[in-house]
């Protein structure tokens, strides 16, 4: 067996044991977040780290998810199974439109462009007050499965974890059958060259876009989860800034590998956590070290971790 | 025969000192506020203001629960006034400090998350300066709130400033805000009985510091008055640029902001004449013995004025100490929220609390003050009148909601 499917299955063991391990039950929150944000980064990684477009709209995706979903259980009394199954088609519509005229762009303009459309989801959160309720937010937002004290109980931290889990799994391996797919290696030969590929025929466009709105659809995934697990929304947190830690979440991690967005997810949950003895400092502390990992470490800590390998272990 | 009697005396004092020893305890109380942000101008006076509590507490004998006292040590956590960080801050505070108690909450986002899960724990929730009416109509047995909702002021508002004989108003502030449009929408509806009318509704973002557009604009309309809401400093900017576009009509406002937080943006004389219709607050020319002490300790202590909202969050750590000693349990949540739920006002508060059937909190556990009209005249808020406000009727329409 190769050693990178061994560590591959020590790290699905790690995490299937992760809730017995783990005595305070705080960890257990901050892992839940992290696995929604392991979603959140795998389609980020899609559209950044594998065809090289910086998307600066993933928390604005994210949050068309989270509202659609919370939404879609309030005003047409959904289950919650089928609005988390829906909120990544929903958003998928917003980000085929939104997609269509961003990716006539390319490099800074095509970040600017994703960065303006993800203002205009916010300040469309915070003034469609009628439906979303504006910055008071929605609150009260079910959970899947058949309320408190059911055999499978959503509202015991546990069981959303082994949830969440799953569902990062599915999502990393749907992402990893895309990268090895033809589709995959089209991506990653836009990222290389992408007049290269234009000039031999293969319709460029087509496939940013479906990396565009693929990678959203896991944004939208990744709100629904979000709005399930905390009850409680509000745009505050699906504004620019919460778009820039996705994207660190992928350069942090490693852009363009699998491994990456996994670490960088909980890079970016747990660091500022551990920060918090810096009261005041914690946002500077947190800073720098951003600013250190990206200048020493721009092929992230998954980029390192080879070239450590490489050089103690031989191993390539 | 003396030096028998000596290590008599020192023994039974050892034992003596061993037993108040063991009698006192240390409670954890937590505080998850906005301590950086924009709306840390709110968070962290709270937050002092709970440290300066329980350090009054402390040294006044700590609380008393029957044969043992208990001495408050405050952990505190910043929010950002951010949900997920709220959330963060408080699974954290509950989960693994083990704290039962969790002060501060001065903004209604934040405090929404949290309000929405705290009602499964075994924990009481204060919450302060946040003014999002909803927090309180959510039926939560353990959570209490000090500061009234934001239209219950903005009625009592609506009515002063008809009083003056204004017909049209204009309005420019933080809209997007829900309890700044509540506060609007309730100011309006009242305003509107008395013939009033609402002409403008211009919006400024938090973070926003040119108003000259949104006043340029009002200032074409001709308006009787201009009203602006927000967080002190875009209303700051507001109050600077009205004078700047040379508008010279009665300007009102609902901010909460204190002297100094005002004077970093404007003059005084670009504040003259400036009211704020808003809960009787900290303002030394209306308050009482208590409210003095209270800023004098505050700015000896910390350096700097205490701002007219932050007592809200010494009231409850105040309040949390006679409620625990009324339950005469730490570890009982039901008992002390219930024993919150049953308070009568206090001697040490600092806000001027208008008791609903004789307690500080009604059964939404909602806590109401008077509230003022302030006008600044040279340099200073002075407060000129209590404004005319049912605390029993917006109980009841409060309880409607549920």
């Amino acid at each position: 067996m190769k050693f990178k499917t061994l560590l591959m299955l020590a790290a699905l063991v790690l995490f299937l044991a992760l809730p017995q391990l783990i005595t305070v039950k705080y960890y257990l929150h901050l892992c839940i977040l992290a696995l929604i944000w392991v979603i959140m980064a795998q389609g980020q990684n899609l559209i950044q780290g594998y065809t090289g477009y910086v998307s600066i709209v993933q928390a604005g995706f994210m949050g068309i998810g989270a509202y659609s979903s919370a939404l879609m259980g309030s005003h047409f009394g959904l289950p919650v199974g089928m609005t988390i199954i829906l909120a990544p088609l929903v958003t998928a519509v917003f980000a085929l439109v939104a997609g269509y005229p961003s990716l006539r762009v390319k490099g800074h303009y095509f970040a600017i462009v994703t960065l303006a459309f993800n203002m205009v989801i916010f300040i469309v959160l915070l003034n469609f007050t009628h439906l979303t309720n504006g910055e008071a937010g929605i609150s009260g937002i079910h959970k899947p499965g058949y309320g408190r004290g059911a055999m499978i109980d959503f509202y015991d931290r546990q069981v959303y974890y082994y949830f969440v889990l799953a569902i990062a799994v599915l999502m990393t391996t749907l992402a990893a059958v895309i990268v090895r797919s033809r589709i995959g290696q089209i991506l990653l030969a836009i990222r290389q060259n992408e007049d290269l590929v234009a000039s031999v025929g293969v319709a460029a466009w087509r496939y940013k876009l479906f990396a565009f709105v693929i990678s959203a659809m896991f944004a939208g995934l990744a709100g629904a989860l979000y709005a399930h697990y905390q009850s409680f929304i509000n745009p505050e947190i699906f504004g620019v800034a919460q778009s820039m830690d996705a994207i660190l979440a992928v350069i942090i991690g490693g852009s363009g590998t699998l491994t990456g967005p996994v670490i960088g997810a909980f890079f970016v949950v747990f660091l500022p956590e551990y920060l918090r003895f810096a009261d005041s400092f914690r946002l500077i502390l947190y800073g720098l070290i951003l600013v250190l990992a990206t200048i020493f470490m721009p092929r992230g800590i998954v980029g390192l971790a080879r070239d450590l390998g490489t050089r103690f272990g031989g191993r390539k | 025969m003396m030096g028998k009697s000596l290590l008599t005396c020192s023994v039974a004092a050892l034992l003596l000192g061993t037993g108040s020893l063991a009698a006192q305890e240390t409670l954890k109380i937590g505080v998850a506020d906005a301590l950086t942000g924009g709306a840390a101008v709110y968070g962290l006076p709270q937050a002092n203001s709970v440290e300066m509590a329980a350090d009054e507490i402390n040294a006044a004998g700590g609380i008393s629960v029957g044969d043992e006292t208990y001495m408050l040590d405050v952990i505190v956590y910043d929010d950002k006034a951010n949900p997920t960080e709220a959330t963060n801050a408080v699974r954290k505070l509950i989960d693994r400090d083990g704290v039962k108690y969790i002060l501060g909450f001065c903004c209604s986002g934040a405090t929404g998350a949290i309000a929405s899960f705290i009602g499964y724990e075994d924990a009481v929730m204060l919450v302060g300066n946040a003014a999002e009416r909803s927090i309180t109509t959510q039926g939560l047995t353990n959570l209490v709130r000090t500061r009234p909702p934001a239209d219950y002021t903005g009625a009592a508002a609506g009515a002063f400033v008809a009083r003056q004989g204004h017909k049209r108003v204009a309005v420019l502030g933080a809209l997007e805000t829900s309890f700044y449009a509540s506060y609007v929408e309730a100011f309006e509806e009242e305003f509107a009985k008395s013939g009033g009318e609402v002409i403008a509704h211009e919006v400024f973002a938090s973070k926003d510091r040119d108003m000259s557009p949104q006043l340029t604009k009002i200032r074409a309309m001709d308006p009787d008055a201009l009203l602006v809401v927000g967080y002190v400093e875009p209303a700051a900017f507001a109050y600077r640029q009205s004078t700047e576009l040379g508008m010279d009509i009665p300007r009102y406002g609902f901010t909460s902001g204190s002297e100094e937080q005002f004077l970093r943006v404007a003059t005084t004389e670009q504040m003259e004449g400036v009211w704020d219709l808003r809960p009787t607050e900290l303002t030394l020319q209306s308050t009482t013995d208590a409210g003095l002490a209270y800023h004098e300790h505050y700015l000896e202590r910390f350096g700097d004025a205490p701002s007219p909202s932050s007592p809200y969050a010494y009231d409850q750590a105040w309040a949390l100490k006679h409620a625990i000693e009324a339950a005469g349990s730490v570890d009982d949540t039901e008992a002390v929220a219930a024993a919150l739920r049953d308070l009568k006002i206090f001697p040490e508060a600092v806000m001027q609390y208008r008791p609903v059937n004789g307690k500080m909190f009604d059964d939404n556990g909602q806590a109401y003050t008077a509230n003022g009209a302030f006008q600044w005249q040279d340099g200073h808020w002075v407060f000129v009148e209590e404004l005319p406000s049912d605390p029993e009727a917006y109980s009841e329409f409060l309880s409607s909601l549920n």
